[in-house]
């Protein structure tokens, strides 16, 4: 237990943070509440070192989890990327109360402030998320992934004054907790159908079933809800429909968070949950037996399938109709699910390292988009459609290169990250067999070329026109600083892209898959 | 003895040979050696270089900073080159590992995974110094003299032209010193694009535009090939490292028999990307239009270095060659149709630049003879010798047009040699011209001779037919060349200034259109021609131009001392360089080394063919000089009264029109691929706008937007409606997943 104690540290460190942060949002003092964004990314810079250090101890191996390096991983990623997007959203919140506090306009007051709040809630979004990829059993994994959902409602909420954040709020509240109910319920079914709700126990219960003639129809009902449940976490469909809102109703900031610390929390818990009903070929020790798995029960299977086609399927089309840039990142952001989910299909040798070697450059893509819509502001307002990029190369010539890049890596031409990201997946998932996955992917590619490229001509090509006269950057330059450095890394990343692809998969059962090592494949997942 | 004359027979036939017995290439096994890992400086400084010059674009720097900052780094590079020259064992190859690059791991069929690796690794022996000695070593050169002929446009586009420069040193050492293919691919594409950046560089003209367009297609072309050739290898061989590759051929026992087609395709599509890189037939025709680039870039991407390329990839690949028996045979044809066809053109060309680049071309159709005979020492040699003379007389060219205001007639431009301040030109100019004219002891003299006697010793049958026509395209060489000369420096003193349309005279805005007005005579050296109210005058160059046109035209006399070596019985350095790398011939390593089978050959009739052809070689050579002397020195008029003696005989008039038309391939071209694919482009861009996007995109493409519509009643922001679609949803998935379930999937 200790050990499991010590490689949750990182996320005491944020908790401890997020109380810092809250207190100190609160200060009369401005500099101090100023000081709020910096204190977080603080906090985040050492909760990395204190990953990398926990991550090298014995108590990853004695911690008996069933994924025990993928923690090591997730954090750091989250931890990353949660910098970059604290750039994005420090100069955001709060801007037009501390402005009016500064001109005198307004005396301070406690309750108006928000800043301290949200920086919390924010660190603690990404704590919940972090605390997934130590779930060890059920409870810890729902009040985990609970833990990373509540914060984010706020967050929505508090990220602009306006009506239609609250109403999306409103919307993202109402469906998580539908969504949480649908997994809830799944987990009730798991534990009914193995008495326990240790996840390693479940496993072995769940191979004996598998050894006995095939795993209970109640086990898998429960798994296919689950599924389904953290789904929401995705945007992946049916649990998709809130995303278009929600996105365009929350700050461009809070959207970029939106877009990518969800994400990673539904399918590190997607993880977590498939490697309880073992891969093709996995071993699991129970009763003094070794039992090798047949592979994911065919409705399991079936249902990630499914669910991978229509999601991207869906996703990229619903982009198609989109003139609002951040309704169009939302579909797109639907689509990169559906990605997503094929490589989860595909297994954890080859598939899972590629899913999360995908997250990295996805993050940074993500999170660049979302950087240069921060940047610019039209009367006071977020930067929304299509007309309002026209002819940004014109005045703002860097962020359009920064939008220009990102677009062209999410469509996954090389030799940007996405390429590579993209090249891995749909490798993956041709050696687990799924080339029909593969060929729908490779079509909706070409579908998302589209509008991914819209991002392109439109900046570069379009014409400035009268509205675009008054879109103008926002006074702070850290959001044009974090889309500068997200829109580089996408560019300088794939020469590192081999240290990249290592480290992810050097996070998941048996390190670093090694060519033509038929062993390989008889991957042993750890039992305790 | 009797081993030695086995030997010589074994060299006569040598693509049979080598299909025979391939197993004869013993190429050492490379050594990793982490140590020599600051030998990826060579590509850090020019990638640096790169990087500063862009930020000097960006920040608008408006000194010589970029030219500056360039040329150290070159000089640092080729001082890097030269110790990695002195250090590096001879033994094997060394593979320098510097960083992985891709690494990807995928399962194909049940449990065996297939890993596909590119590092970012360094493949070193004596090919790739010998290479990157000449590359980073005329590149800094000629940096040196770019940055005083560039200076008409410091804080306009200086720093582009040398970050451009900077990219092209980076890709072209990333092509010879990668280690794998994927490297060398890199490193194509990146000379490509250095290359296309730099024919363009006066983008407001509408013909450096068009050559740049032009060289970027044809190029395409080859690249298409290269790419083939690399999936090819990739599918047979299982690796893209070099060493990988040569491990994997000394594992085939008998390549001939057990060959599939795809591998047999090999080297053909190598051979396209090859040809179209160094501009051999079919390709050929956007290397004269590359001279629309500032004559450095000409003397070093489209001379020297770049053009090279395709050389070194078949030199590199050699082993993959000699197996497919017909490969080298097509290497020596299309090489020596390309030398003998660029002479003649070159022969009736008036812009010395294109006349130059039509040498080029001709020169480096003699070096795939060589490769394609069996002579690769031949052909890296005249590579070598090539890189210096021809770097001669295209910066000698550069500095006339530079003092000239753009002046490339050589009908308006006589005796320079006479000229204040054009001296060094004239008699470096004379030198290079010497060497490419194969006038006997210069360098080119021994580098081309390797290749034809080659050619004459093999034997065979095709290749003595190609043997004549080299020495045929040698003679025409010497004449055109000199033709050259003799009408710019040689005789009485008088010229015209250009229309300074390059912009790098201080006077260039002066001139109007001075073609009309611009005719200067003085016996002085000081030519006035009235521009408007200013007056004209030729200015010499200064220490830049002067002093590198000195240091390149020593490095193309030295060019002869190992042919010297050889003479006096020593190992010819050029040739040990090339025995001991991947393009070594199997019949030198037979235990004795390379210079011990040289003498073998010596002493086995070789030595008799080698000399009858020097001595052919020479006669015909110094036949084309003095012909071109009495034409364009001695009797001027001679040349013109030729001419429109077999312009009126109607039998002979296709002659020169032919020549003077470059034998109407860009026409041919015209109208078999580009007017035909123009026409094709309408029809696609008909059927584009009322087809694909009247019916497909509107219509068919349409689907997805319709679709999309219809679902989008589900997305009208009430709550319930989201909640509900959710939870009917995974109703449906449920049901549909227990349906097949139930059916048994």
């Amino acid at each position: 237990m200790s050990a499991r104690l010590t490689l949750i540290s990182p996320e005491i460190l944020l908790f401890a943070g997020s109380v810092v942060v809250a207190v100190l949002g609160l200060a009369r003092n401005p500099a101090m509440r100023r000081a709020v964004p910096f204190v977080t990314a603080l906090f985040l810079l050492a909760s990395i070192g204190v990953t990398a250090y926990v991550y090298r101890s014995d108590a990853v191996e004695t911690s008996g989890l069933m994924l025990p390096h993928l923690g090591g991983y997730a954090k750091a990623l989250l931890a990353s990327i949660g910098i970059l997007l604290v750039m994005l959203a420090g100069p955001t919140i709060d801007r037009r109360l501390e402005e009016a506090f500064d001109a005198g306009r307004a005396s301070f007051d406690p309750i108006r402030v928000m800043r301290g709040e949200f920086f919390a809630f924010f660190l603690l979004s990404i704590a919940g998320t972090m605390l997934i990829a130590n779930a060890a059993d059920l409870i810890w994994l729902f009040l985990a992934l609970e833990l990373a959902s509540l914060p984010t409602y706020v967050m929505v909420a508090v990220s602009r004054g306006t009506r239609r954040a609250q109403e999306a709020a409103i919307k993202y509240f109402f469906l998580g907790a539908l969504s949480a109910a649908t997994f809830l319920y799944g987990f009730a079914l798991l534990y009914g159908a193995t008495g326990t709700l240790e996840l390693s126990k479940i496993a072995e219960v769940l191979a004996s079933q598998s050894a006995a003639g095939g795993i209970s129809t109640l086990a898998i009902v429960g798994g296919v809800l689950s599924v389904l449940g953290i789904g929401f976490k995705l945007a992946a469909v049916p649990m998709h429909f809130y995303a278009p809102d929600v996105y365009e109703g929350a700050s461009s900031a809070t959207t970029a968070f939106l877009g990518f610390v969800p994400k990673v929390a539904g399918v590190i818990a997607l993880m977590v949950l498939l490697a309880v009903f073992g891969f093709d070929g996995h071993t699991v020790t129970a009763g003094g037996s070794t039992i090798v798995m047949p592979g994911l029960p065919a409705p399991l299977a079936a249902v990630l399938w499914m669910v991978a086609v229509l999601t991207m399927t869906l996703g990229n089309i619903g982009a198609l109709l989109q003139r609002n840039v951040k309704r169009m990142l939302a579909y797109s952001s639907i689509a990169q699910s559906g990605y997503l989910i094929i490589g989860l299909l595909s297994g954890p040798e080859a598939g899972w390292s590629a899913v999360l070697f995908y997250l990295i450059g996805y993050g940074v893509t993500n999170t660049a988009m979302f950087a240069v819509l921060a940047s610019l502001e039209r009367n006071g307002e977020d930067v929304e459609t299509l007309d309002d990029l026209a002819g940004l190369r014109t005045r703002h010539p860097v962020l359009a290169w920064m939008l220009a890049a990102s677009a062209i890596s999410l469509i996954g031409m090389p030799p940007l990250i996405g390429f590579f990201g993209k090249l891995s997946l749909f490798s993956a998932a041709l050696g687990a067999g799924h080339t029909q996955l593969v060929i729908i992917a490779a079509v909706n590619s070409a579908i998302s070329a589209f509008y991914y490229l819209q991002l392109v001509a439109v900046p570069m090509l379009g014409q400035p026109n009268a509205r675009t006269e008054t879109v103008q950057a926002v006074p702070s330059a850290w959001p044009r600083i974090a889309a500068v450095v997200c829109g580089v890394g996408v560019i300088v990343m794939p020469i590192g892209v081999s240290k990249l692809v290592a480290a992810a998969g050097s996070s998941l059962p048996e390190g670093k898959i090694v060519a033509s090592t038929p062993s390989a494949a008889e991957t042993a997942i750890a039992k305790r | 003895m009797i081993e030695l004359a086995s030997l010589s027979t074994a060299a006569l036939h040598l693509p049979a040979i080598l299909g025979e017995g391939a197993h004869a290439v013993t190429i050492p096994s490379a050594i990793a050696s982490p140590e020599f890992a600051w030998a990826g400086l060579i590509l850090l400084l020019p990638a640096i270089s790169a990087a500063l010059c862009g930020l000097c674009a960006a920040f608008g720097v408006k000194s010589k900073l970029p030219g500056a900052i360039t040329a150290i780094s070159l000089i640092a590079a080729f001082a890097t080159t030269l110790s990695l020259y002195l250090k590096m064992p001879a033994d094997a190859p060394r593979v320098v590992h510097l960083f992985d690059w891709i690494d990807f791991s995928w399962k194909t069929g049940g449990a065996t995974w297939t890993q596909f690796l590119a590092p970012f690794s360094l493949y070193i022996d004596s090919l790739t110094l010998l290479w990157m000695l000449f590359v980073t070593g005329l590149g800094s050169l000629i940096a040196i003299y770019a940055t005083e002929y560039m200076e008409a446009d410091t804080g306009k586009g200086y720093a582009r032209f040398f970050g451009s420069v900077s990219i092209f040193l980076f890709a072209m050492g990333s092509l010879v010193m990668g280690g794998n293919l994927i490297l060398l691919y890199l490193g194509w594409e990146g000379v490509g694009l250095a290359s296309y950046l730099l024919i363009g560089y006066y983008y407001n003209r509408p013909s450096a535009v068009a050559a740049a367009k032009k060289a970027f297609i044809m190029n395409r072309i080859g690249d298409l090939g290269l790419a083939l050739g690399v999936f090819l290898i990739w599918i047979n061989y299982g690796t893209l490292e070099y060493d990988g590759i040569f491990k994997a051929l000394a594992h085939t026992a008998d390549p001939a028999s057990g060959a599939s087609w795809s591998a047999a395709m090999i080297p053909y599509c190598l051979m396209l990307g090859a040809f179209g890189k160094s501009a051999q037939i079919p390709l050929f025709v956007w290397l004269p239009d590359a001279m629309e680039g500032p004559t450095p870039v000409s003397a070093l991407i489209h001379a020297a270095t770049m053009v090279t390329a395709g050389l070194y990839l078949i030199a590199r690949t050699y082993p993959l060659f000699a197996l497919e028996p017909h490969a080298l045979t097509v290497v020596a044809i299309v090489g020596c149709s390309t030398a003998f066809v660029a002479a003649t053109i070159g022969m009736a060309q008036y812009d010395i630049k294109r006349v130059m680049a039509y040498s080029t071309v001709s020169q480096l159709g003699y070096m795939f003879l060589g490769l394609g005979v069996g002579t690769t020492f031949g052909a890296v040699y005249h590579v070598f010798t090539h890189a210096f003379f021809k770097a001669l007389l295209f910066l000698c060219c550069g500095a006339i047009m530079h003092g000239m205001a753009g002046q490339l007639d050589l009908r308006k431009m006589s005796g320079l040699r006479n000229v204040k301040g054009f001296g060094v030109i004239s008699w470096t100019f004379l030198i290079g011209c010497l060497c490419l004219a194969g006038f006997p002891f210069t360098a080119g003299f021994f580098s081309k001779d390797s290749i034809i006697a080659q050619a004459f010793a093999s034997g065979n049958p095709t290749f003595v037919t190609l043997g004549w026509l080299a020495l045929l395209t040698a003679f025409l060489t010497a004449y055109y060349t000199f033709r050259v000369w003799f009408r710019v420096c040689g005789g009485p003193t008088k010229y015209e200034p250009g229309d300074e349309m390059h912009g790098h005279d201080d006077h260039g805005h002066d001139h109007g259109n001075g073609h009309g007005h611009g005719h200067g005579h003085d016996d002085h050296g000081h030519g006035h021609a009235a521009h408007g109210n200013h007056e004209w005058h030729p200015h010499g160059p200064r220490l830049a131009i002067n002093g590198v046109l000195l240091v390149i035209c020593l490095g193309a006399v030295l060019a002869a001392v190992p042919a010297y070596m050889a003479m006096r019985g020593e190992a010819n350095w050029v040739e040990t360089m090339v025995q001991h790398s991947s393009a070594a011939l199997p019949s030198a390593e037979h235990g004795h080394g390379g210079e011990h089978a040289h003498h073998a050959l010596s002493f086995t009739g070789i030595e008799d063919v080698h000399k009858a052809t020097s001595v052919v070689a020479s006669t015909v050579g110094i036949l084309g000089i003095l012909i071109a002397a009495y034409f364009h020195l001695l009797n001027r008029s001679a040349a013109d009264k030729l001419r429109q003696a077999l312009l009126s005989n109607s039998l002979t008039r296709w002659l020169p029109l032919a020549m003077e038309n470059k034998w109407y391939v860009d026409e041919v071209y015209h109208v078999v691929f580009r007017f035909p694919a123009s026409v094709l482009g309408h029809v696609f861009h008909f059927i584009d706008k009322h087809v694909i996007d009247g019916f497909v995109v509107n219509g068919g493409a349409r689907v997805p937007l319709e679709v999309g519509r219809l679902f989008q009643p589900l997305y009208n922001g009430a709550l319930q409606g989201y909640a509900a679609t959710m939870a009917g949803g995974i109703a449906l998935i449920a049901a549909w997943v227990f349906w097949i379930w139930l059916h048994g999937s």
